[in-house]
């Protein structure tokens, strides 16, 4: 369903080539549990910016559903993640001066009371359903994170991309957030591409994919 | 469930952020409507002080007041010397008196055979008569007209003394100085300020003996010339030599003091030829004299002269009915009276109402002489000030030189009467005074308060835009995390551009029309509890200050914000805010 070919991405700095991805080749299927490990700076962010769309490679290609990226312009990609991926960061990134719905409804598409209803839910599922109004610095850290899972996962994509979501967690709490996007795996919504360099955090993982210096091996 | 990055939950949100910029963009805009309105309140006042001009034209002699006091009296100075030489020939050997002598020496048998004999002794008699008169009216009037001098001279004197002092107010030693070097004239002359008036009888005076003095010799020239005629019949009819040589010098010298005497008293030559050929220029409805004079009054800008016109009873019903305007309170000023009538915002300018006095008893700055009593109120769309002709004409000798005249073009002709008149008046002692020229006066005077103003407008405008724009700056760069991760998602570019534009767009705007809101509030307020008490005009709602010339401020602050905040965020790279760590 999201497959990369001979994907590469270059950084030039200066003088200086970084190969931060180098000719990997990945296939992600549908409703499946892909775990992305390796040292930091070994190129797993990039590779995920590339299969999400937010780089384009330098030199190979990506396609979801079938279409390859490279026939779709900015416009297209931009909406390709607003309305199809989901994202979970290191950090929440949750907007200050909203309440813990209001910044799940931020990643939902079409707002209306079903949508705000399954926000709710989607808060309830993730342990916040006493919270729905507080604002994320009457949260815990823990309680954050888990607010961005739900913002990531209220327009039901096709792909939530997670990228070091429980780096900024204690073991437990980690855990718990890695429960929640399994669990949205589990339920057949979609699929799951969770980068992490912590490998405890990939046991429900179909796959885990190990990257040194840009390229990809199986672990 | 709405909207979470809707502009309401932003402002809301954001309230300690957001209001304290509407607070300062607001009261920047207050600032502007107030200085704005004020400075067009005194350009209104200023018009509506000189409206009357609008429908007519004054034209009024050239010279000031100074140069009209000093001249005719030290040309009639000289001339009177000259007089009293030449009354002291005529008098003199082989003068007057000595040919009256002969004339009467005739025998009784001659002066039976001709009766024009006799005629010549009464003319002679009388002529006689009016030279004495006359000797004895220059002692006064030479004397009254050196006092006038002194006490012209003592004014700038003492003006200088003044200057002095207002220069360096600790300073005694001008008015030491002053005070030594003038004591003794200051006694003298002092007194004899209101001996103006009697200048005035002593003239009047001098000049009917000059002329009944005139009209004898006149006589006496005939009766010679008939004798002459009459004497070839009677060959041995000793008939004395005429002192005619004599008697032409002196009437030139009595000219020459009776023309720079009336020069004094009379108006402005020309006048009456100038009303009676300015009466004949087509599409003129009215022409009158004028015997104008002013008023100070306080206007927001500084002093200024109201001017009143001086017209006979008539004139003073035109000039009501021209305007449109009519006594509210009293009535209109009677002939010969020290009376005035005023608009009522003059009044009120100068605190004053029926029973009240105006003039320069009561403010040095008025030219109004003395102290004329208020009898009537005006009320209309245009102010103006009417005292008596007469009065003015008949009990202030120098406010003779004053006099003018008024006319009042028909409407449509107003540019065609003027220019006749600019034909008529040349390069004579008489200038025209129009609402153009008056208009382009008060113009050149606002211009400069206006570019002041315009340049605070600029650098409160340019300062605001800075400190709100960087304000705006800040407050974004704290908001970073939220538009990184909302472009990382997905949203699109100019979405997020079009957000912060309108969040930017409601707080100037909002502020704009508090600002706004907040000056038409205060400005009513000044306007009813300062401008309209004192007479002075001010428009609350004009619509140029409120929106026109307020706009700069908001727009620039928004243009000025919305240029560097939309340059970050079209640079703004999502990928480097989620690597960011903090
Ligand atoms: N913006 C950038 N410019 C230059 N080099 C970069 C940039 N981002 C990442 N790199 C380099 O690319 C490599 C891969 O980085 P990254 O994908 O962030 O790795 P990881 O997510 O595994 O830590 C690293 O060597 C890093 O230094
Ligand atoms: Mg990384």
């Amino acid at each position: 369903m999201l497959s990369g070919y001979d994907l590469a991405l270059d950084y030039r700095t200066g003088g200086s080539v970084a190969h931060a991805v180098d000719n990997v080749n990945l296939a992600v299927d549908q409703g499946s549990f892909v775990g992305l490990i390796g040292p930091s700076g070994s190129g797993k962010s990039s590779l995920m910016y590339l299969l999400s769309g937010l780089k384009r490679p330098t030199r190979g290609s990506v396609t979801f559903e079938g279409r390859d990226y490279h026939g779709i312009p900015a416009g297209g990609l931009m909406r390709l993640r607003r309305q199809r991926f989901g994202f979970v960061f290191q950090q929440h990134f949750l907007i200050n001066y909203l309440s813990a719905l209001e910044n799940v409804m931020v990643g939902a598409v079409r707002r209306n009371h079903e949508v705000a209803a399954y926000g709710q839910e989607l808060l309830r599922r993730v342990g916040l359903g006493n919270k729905l109004e507080k604002r994320p610095y009457q949260l815990s850290i823990g309680e954050r994170q888990r607010v961005a899972v739900a913002r990531a996962l209220v327009h039901h994509p096709a792909v939530v991309f997670a990228d070091e979501p429980t780096a900024s967690l204690d073991q437990a709490t980690g855990r718990e957030v890695i429960n929640l996007l399994a669990d949205y795996r589990a339920r057949g919504e979609g699929s799951l591409v969770v980068v992490t360099h912590d490998p405890a955090m990939l046991t429900g993982a179909d796959r885990v994919l190990q990257m040194r210096d840009g390229k990809l091996s199986a672990a | 469930m709405g909207n979470p990055l809707s502009l309401w939950h932003f402002y809301f949100r954001n309230k300690r952020k957001v209001l304290p910029v509407i607070g300062i963009l607001a009261l920047a805009i207050l600032g502007v409507v107030v200085t704005d309105s004020l400075l067009a309140s005194a350009r209104e006042t200023a018009y509506a002080t000189y409206g009357s001009y609008q429908k007519l034209i004054l034209i009024a002699p050239r010279a000031t007041r100074d140069q009209d006091l000093a001249n005719p009296l030290q040309d009639s100075l000289a001339q009177l010397r000259e007089v009293q030489l030449q009354v002291d020939v005529l008098d003199g050997p082989g003068g007057l008196s000595s040919y009256y002598a002969a004339v009467t020496a005739i025998s009784g048998r001659v002066q039976a055979q001709l009766p024009a004999m006799r005629r010549l002794q009464t003319d002679a008699a009388n002529a006689r008569y009016y030279a004495a008169r006359l000797r004895g009216d220059l002692v006064p009037l030479g004397d009254l007209i050196v006092r006038v001098q002194r006490l012209q001279s003592e004014e700038k004197a003492f003006e200088q003394l003044v200057q002095q002092l207002a220069q360096n107010p600790n300073d005694p030693r001008p008015l030491l100085a002053y005070l030594q070097q003038h004591q003794t004239l200051l006694r003298t002359v002092l007194p004899d300020s209101a001996q103006l008036g009697r200048l005035q009888a002593a003239v009047t005076s001098a000049s009917s003996d000059a002329a009944g003095l005139q009209q004898s010799l006149q006589a006496m020239s005939r009766d010679t010339a008939n004798l002459n005629s009459a004497g070839r019949k009677v060959a041995d009819l000793p008939i004395p030599p005429s002192p005619s040589a004599t008697i032409d010098q002196f009437k030139v010298a009595l000219d020459h003091l009776t023309a720079s005497l009336g020069s004094i008293q009379s108006p402005q030559p020309g006048l009456e030829k100038l009303v009676a050929d300015s009466a004949h220029i087509p599409g003129t409805a009215f022409v009158k004299r004028d015997a104008y004079s002013n008023l100070d009054i306080n206007m927001l800008a500084g002093q200024a002269q109201f001017d009143l016109y001086g017209f006979d009873q008539p004139g003073m019903a035109q000039l009501l009915a021209l305007y449109g305007d009519r006594v509210a309170v009293g009535r209109l000023p009677r002939a010969d009276a020290n009376e005035i009538a005023i608009s009522e915002e003059i009044a009120r300018s100068r605190q004053v109402w029926i029973g009240g006095k105006l003039g320069n008893n009561v403010d040095e700055l008025d030219r109004l002489p003395d102290a004329f009593t208020v009898v009537g109120i005006i009320r209309g769309p245009t102010r103006i000030g009417l005292i008596p002709l007469d009065y003015m004409t008949e009990h202030y000798l120098f406010e003779r030189r004053y006099q003018g005249l008024v006319v009042v073009p028909q409407t449509g002709h107003e540019q065609a009467v003027h220019d006749q008149l600019q034909a008529l008046i040349g390069d004579s002692a008489f200038r025209l005074f129009d609402w153009s020229y008056i208009k382009a006066k008060i113009d050149s005077l606002i211009a400069n308060l206006d570019v002041i103003n315009r340049f605070l407008i600029l650098l409160v405008t340019i300062v605001l835009a800075l400190v709100v724009g960087l304000l705006n700056n800040l407050f974004f760069r704290q908001r970073m995390n939220e538009f990184g991760l909302l472009a990382a998602v997905g949203y699109s570019r100019w979405g997020l551009i079009l957000r912060v534009v309108w969040e930017s767009l409601g707080v100037t705007l909002a502020s704009w029309l508090i600002g706004v809101g907040l000056g038409v509030a205060v400005l009513s307020w000044f306007n009813i509890s300062f401008i309209v008490p004192h007479g002075l005009l001010m428009n609350v709602f004009d619509w140029n200050v409120l929106l026109l010339h307020t706009l700069p401020i908001p727009l620039m602050v928004f243009l000025f914000g919305m240029g560097t905040v939309g340059w970050q965020l079209l640079r703004l790279d999502p990928i480097s805010i989620i690597e960011r760590r903090d």
